[in-house]
């Protein structure tokens, strides 16, 4: 039972943490200097390791689906695997996970130094909200810089799936085209846009919770910087299979 | 560049260390039961979302053309070729690669490894060689319970979600998942394990005394990015070569 007890803790601590990001996120003043800041800095940081994990996906999808759908004499259909797999799938989910793991655990340890260095308390002495300074630039520049990224990672995935499905696996080029633009939707495109504002602001109020709560010292900060990572992968793959199910209910 | 260089050199480095210097079975029993046994709970919650999601997302591709009997076929092969070996992959660097990484960057800011060094103790055969093994082992193992759980969630997904026959679900995964595809997963899973581990290695072990406490945290945060990102990169190397 006392497990039961302490995991409702800690997501009633969540969600109370949550309704404070928010209320505070809405009411003036906005630090928007601070979180373009951190939005560049971030930008910068998840660019390569985010684009480098989701191109070789386009092409292994590419790799495998070939074989299966020739089997059928499908080839010319996998475009729309293709499509929908990365638009829908693993872009966002991918990209959340390597902005989790890039941005969140950075954010997570930056605001656990603060903590240990006393720094929060020391804005809170002068009278700036640390909440409103540290933690709420840090969840609105991840729920704007994972969807930008996304964009990017839909075109790398696709074009990558391209190379192994056109001029590698022998697919025409215009039945590759044709599949992708008759069956990928802008509906696709919005949803997985969608499920990565979603990601982005967990891995952002994740990191901040997470951050915040450090007592200690360096090792501690080491701890919820880790704990970021594998806490927002988890929480990434579950909200993923809810929205799948929501979706696939609603027949989107 | 300069980097590439030193990570190639120490590479080159670990696997003479881990060769020449096979850790005491007991040690090696330890710290794969801790590497292996650390990340299950970890594993086990992800592999079962991506197992379902596996069947419930790629349902609506297959559903447009009325193949949905093949989604059998699909999830298996794809599951057990491609994803779980990846996500065990990232999970285990997530984890494992972290922990590798900070315990070395710790030993290597208090100057622990240098005292080695003094006493004419090669902190290779010593500190990385047991580690190496120890995760080069875990994580095919790591991978064989990814594909079972996997399954079994796509199976779940299948059956009790989308209403699919389950007879016609588990004959395509036994017609079409075949031994060989068993092999490559598990055998992905070494070489991811060996990188995910050389890397952390790597990344702890470059940390400096002058980094401090904050150098432990850039190591881990590498070893868990440049692990997961060189992961999925090999994965696609070793299936163009063996699909290609």
């Amino acid at each position: 039972m006392n497990w039961l007890l302490h995991a409702l803790a800690t997501v009633g601590a969540i969600a109370a943490f949550f309704g404070d990001v928010v209320r505070t996120g809405l009411t003036r003043p906005r630090y928007v200097g601070e979180t373009l800041r951190i939005m560049w800095i971030l930008v910068g940081r998840c660019i390569i390791p985010v684009g480098l994990a989701v191109a070789p996906v386009g092409a292994v999808i590419s790799l495998q689906g070939l074989d299966l759908f020739r089997m059928f004499g499908l080839d010319r259909m996998l475009s729309s695997l293709l499509g929908t797999a990365i638009f829908r799938e693993y872009s966002p989910a991918l990209a959340s996970v390597m902005v989790a793991a890039q941005a969140g655990s950075s954010i997570a340890a930056r605001i656990g130094t603060m903590r240990v260095r006393g720094q929060i308390d020391a804005l809170a002495v002068m009278s700036v909200d640390p909440m409103r300074y540290v933690v709420v630039p840090g969840v609105i520049a991840c729920a704007v810089v994972t969807p930008l990224l996304n964009v990017l990672t839909n075109i790398l995935g696709v074009a990558s799936g391209w190379v192994f499905a056109v001029p590698l696996g022998g697919v025409d080029h215009g039945a590759f085209m044709e599949h992708l633009t008759a069956q990928v939707t802008p509906a696709d495109l919005w949803i997985g846009l969608g499920k990565c504002v979603l990601f982005g602001t967990s891995v952002g109020l994740l990191a901040g919770y997470l951050g915040m709560k450090v007592k200690g010292g360096a090792e501690a900060v080491g701890q919820a910087a880790n704990d970021t990572v594998t806490q927002t992968i988890v929480l990434i793959l579950l909200v993923d299979y809810v929205v799948s199910m929501m979706l696939l209910g609603a027949d989107l | 560049m300069r980097a590439i260089f030193e990570f190639v050199r120490f590479a080159q480095r670990a696997l003479i260390a881990q060769f020449s210097h096979f850790p005491p079975f007991d040690q090696l029993v330890k710290q794969t039961y801790q590497a292996s046994v650390g990340s299950v709970a970890l594993l086990t919650m992800l592999t079962v979302f991506a197992g379902l999601n596996l069947s419930v997302q790629s349902f609506a591709t297959f559903e447009r053309f009325g193949g949905q009997d093949f989604l059998g076929m699909f999830a298996g092969i794809g599951g057990v070729r491609e994803l779980y070996p990846v996500m065990a992959a990232v999970v285990c660097g997530a984890r494992i690669g972290a922990n590798l990484a900070a315990s070395l960057a710790n030993m290597k800011i208090s100057e622990q490894v240098e005292a080695l060094e003094v006493m004419s103790i090669d902190p290779m055969r010593h500190l990385v060689a047991p580690r190496l093994w120890a995760v080069t082992i875990a994580l095919p193992l790591l991978c064989g319970y990814a594909d079972v759980i996997g399954i079994g969630a796509s199976y779940a997904g299948a059956v009790f979600q989308l209403g699919l026959d389950g007879g016609t679900f588990m004959s395509q995964i036994s017609q079409f998942v075949r031994m060989p595809d068993l092999m490559v997963g598990v055998f992905k899973g070494l070489i991811f394990g060996w990188v995910v581990a050389v890397i952390a290695c790597f990344h702890g072990y470059r940390a400096a005394k002058k980094d401090g406490a904050e150098g432990v945290g850039i190591a881990t945060n590498r070893a868990i990015v440049h692990g997961a990102v060189v992961c999925i990169v090999m994965n696609l190397v070793i299936s163009w070569i063996l699909y290609g």
